[in-house]
C-alpha cells in the first residue's frame, strides 16, 4: 500500500477533470492504496502567486506531496499545455521535490491536436523536479467525459484505456513497494 | 509616420529582478533598432506581480474585470509584445502561464512577440524553444526566431563568450524591430474605417 495524492490543476468549480479524478482515485483505493486528493484552486489564491510557500496551507501541501509516494498530476490544456494554477503550486516545491516519486501525469483537453502537450510539456517539467518513474499518461477528450447528477461517465473506449494507464500507475506503485522492502 | 508601441511583460518575482532586467535591455535594444530605422517608439512595462492578484481572480472567473481588462487591451494591442519569464522546473512561471491563460484565443494573432528568459544555468537554454515558444504558437503570435536566454553568469561576463549575452540582445531587437517595422499595414486597425457612408451608398444605387 502506498500514498497518493491527486494534483489538480483546473481552476474551474465544475470541473470536469476533477469529476474524472474522483473515478480514478476510486480506482486506485481497490488497488490498495491510499489516496488524497487536493484540488489546488482551494489554496489561497494570494499566497499561491506570491510565491509564499509560508502559508499555512501551502505548506500542506507541499509536505503532503513530500510524503506521498505516488503524485497523480492532472490539468486541463490551456493554449497546449498544462494550466499556470497547475505550474504556480509546482513552482514552490524545492528543487528535486518529486525525487523517488512514482508520477501520472494526465490531461483533459478539447482537442485531439494538443496530445503531445503530456509528452513535451508534462514529462520534461516533471523530470526536471526529481520524479524517478514518470509512467505513461493519457489525455482524456473532454467530450467523451459526460457529468451528471448522478455522478461522471466516461466513453467506454476511452475509459477503458485510461483505467488501464492507472491501473499500470497502481501496480507501478506496488512493485516499488515491494521493491524497498526487500532492498 | 506613427510612433510604434512596445509593450513589456516580465513575469520577475524579485525586487530587483534579473527577469526585468532582460526584459529592459530587450526594450532597450528594440527602441534602438527602431530608431535605427527611423521609427519612433515608446515602451511600456508590465510587472505580472504587481496584477497577480487580478489575474487569478480572472482566471477563476473566467472573466478579466475592471483595470485588468483594459492592462491586457494594452499588451495586445501594441505593436508588438516582449515577454520575459524566470525558468522554474525547466520551463515558464506559473505566473507567466496564468497571464497567458486568460488571454483571449485570437488576442494575440500575428503580433510580431520576442521571447525572453532568465535562469541560473544555461544549460536550461532550451526551455524557451520547446516550452515557451509554443504557447505563442498556439496563440497565432508572429515570434521571432531569435528568443533570449539569460543566465546568471551571463550578467557578469562569465556566461557564453562566443555569443555573449549584449550580442544575442542586438540580434534579438533587430529581428524584432523589422517584424514591427513590415507590420506597417496593420496599423492602425479601424474595422469600420472602410465602410461607406449611407449617402455614398444612395449615390452608387
Amino acid at each position: 500500500m502506498s500514498d497518493i495524492l491527486v494534483l489538480s490543476g483546473s481552476p474551474s468549480t465544475k470541473s470536469r477533470t476533477e469529476a474524472v479524478l474522483g473515478e480514478l482515485s476510486q480506482r486506485l483505493r481497490e488497488h490498495g492504496h491510499r489516496v488524497v486528493e487536493a484540488p489546488i484552486r482551494r489554496l489561497p489564491a494570494n499566497a499561491l502567486v506570491a510565491a509564499d510557500s509560508a502559508d499555512g496551507e501551502v505548506r500542506a501541501l507541499i509536505e503532503a506531496v513530500s510524503h506521498a509516494e505516488g503524485i497523480l498530476v492532472a490539468s486541463p490544456i490551456y493554449k497546449a499545455s498544462y494550466t499556470g494554477l497547475l505550474k504556480s503550486f509546482l513552482d514552490l516545491l524545492p528543487q528535486h521535490g518529486l525525487t523517488g516519486k512514482t508520477v501520472l501525469p494526465l490531461a483533459t483537453g478539447g482537442t485531439p491536436a494538443h496530445v503531445l502537450a503530456i509528452d513535451y510539456a508534462f514529462r520534461p517539467m516533471l523530470h526536471s523536479l526529481g520524479a524517478e518513474h514518470v509512467v505513461p499518461g493519457y489525455f482524456l477528450l473532454d467530450r467523451l467525459i459526460e457529468v451528471s447528477e448522478d455522478g461522471v461517465r466516461i466513453d467506454a473506449e476511452a475509459e477503458q484505456a485510461l483505467m488501464s494507464v492507472v491501473d499500470y500507475f497502481a501496480s507501478a506503485l506496488h512493485r516499488r513497494a515491494r521493491y524497498a522492502e526487500a532492498s | 509616420m506613427t510612433e510604434r508601441r512596445i509593450a513589456v511583460v516580465s513575469a520577475g518575482l524579485g525586487r530587483p529582478s534579473s527577469t526585468r532586467l532582460l526584459a529592459d535591455r530587450l526594450s532597450a535594444a528594440t527602441t534602438a533598432e527602431l530608431a535605427a530605422r527611423e521609427l519612433s517608439s515608446s515602451v511600456e512595462t508590465f510587472e505580472l506581480r504587481d496584477i497577480a492578484h487580478d489575474i487569478v481572480n480572472a482566471m477563476l472567473t473566467g472573466f478579466p474585470a475592471g483595470q485588468l481588462r483594459e492592462t491586457l487591451a494594452e499588451i495586445t494591442g501594441a505593436d508588438g509584445l516582449i515577454a520575459v519569464s524566470p525558468l522554474f522546473t525547466t520551463s515558464y512561471s506559473g505566473l507567466f502561464k496564468s497571464f497567458v491563460d486568460i488571454l483571449e484565443q485570437d488576442s494575440l494573432n500575428g503580433v510580431p512577440v520576442l521571447l525572453g528568459a532568465t535562469g541560473g544555468t544555461p544549460r536550461h537554454s532550451l526551455a524557451l524553444e520547446y516550452a515557451m515558444r509554443p504557447l505563442f504558437t498556439y496563440l497565432h503570435a508572429d515570434v521571432v526566431p531569435t528568443s533570449v536566454f539569460a543566465a546568471t553568469d551571463d550578467w557578469s561576463g562569465n556566461g557564453d563568450q562566443v555569443n555573449p549575452l549584449p550580442k544575442r540582445i542586438q540580434r534579438a531587437g533587430g529581428e524584432f524591430a523589422d517584424r514591427i517595422t513590415q507590420r506597417v499595414g496593420a496599423h492602425p486597425t479601424d474595422p469600420f474605417q472602410d465602410v461607406p457612408s449611407f449617402e455614398q451608398m444612395l449615390r452608387d444605387t
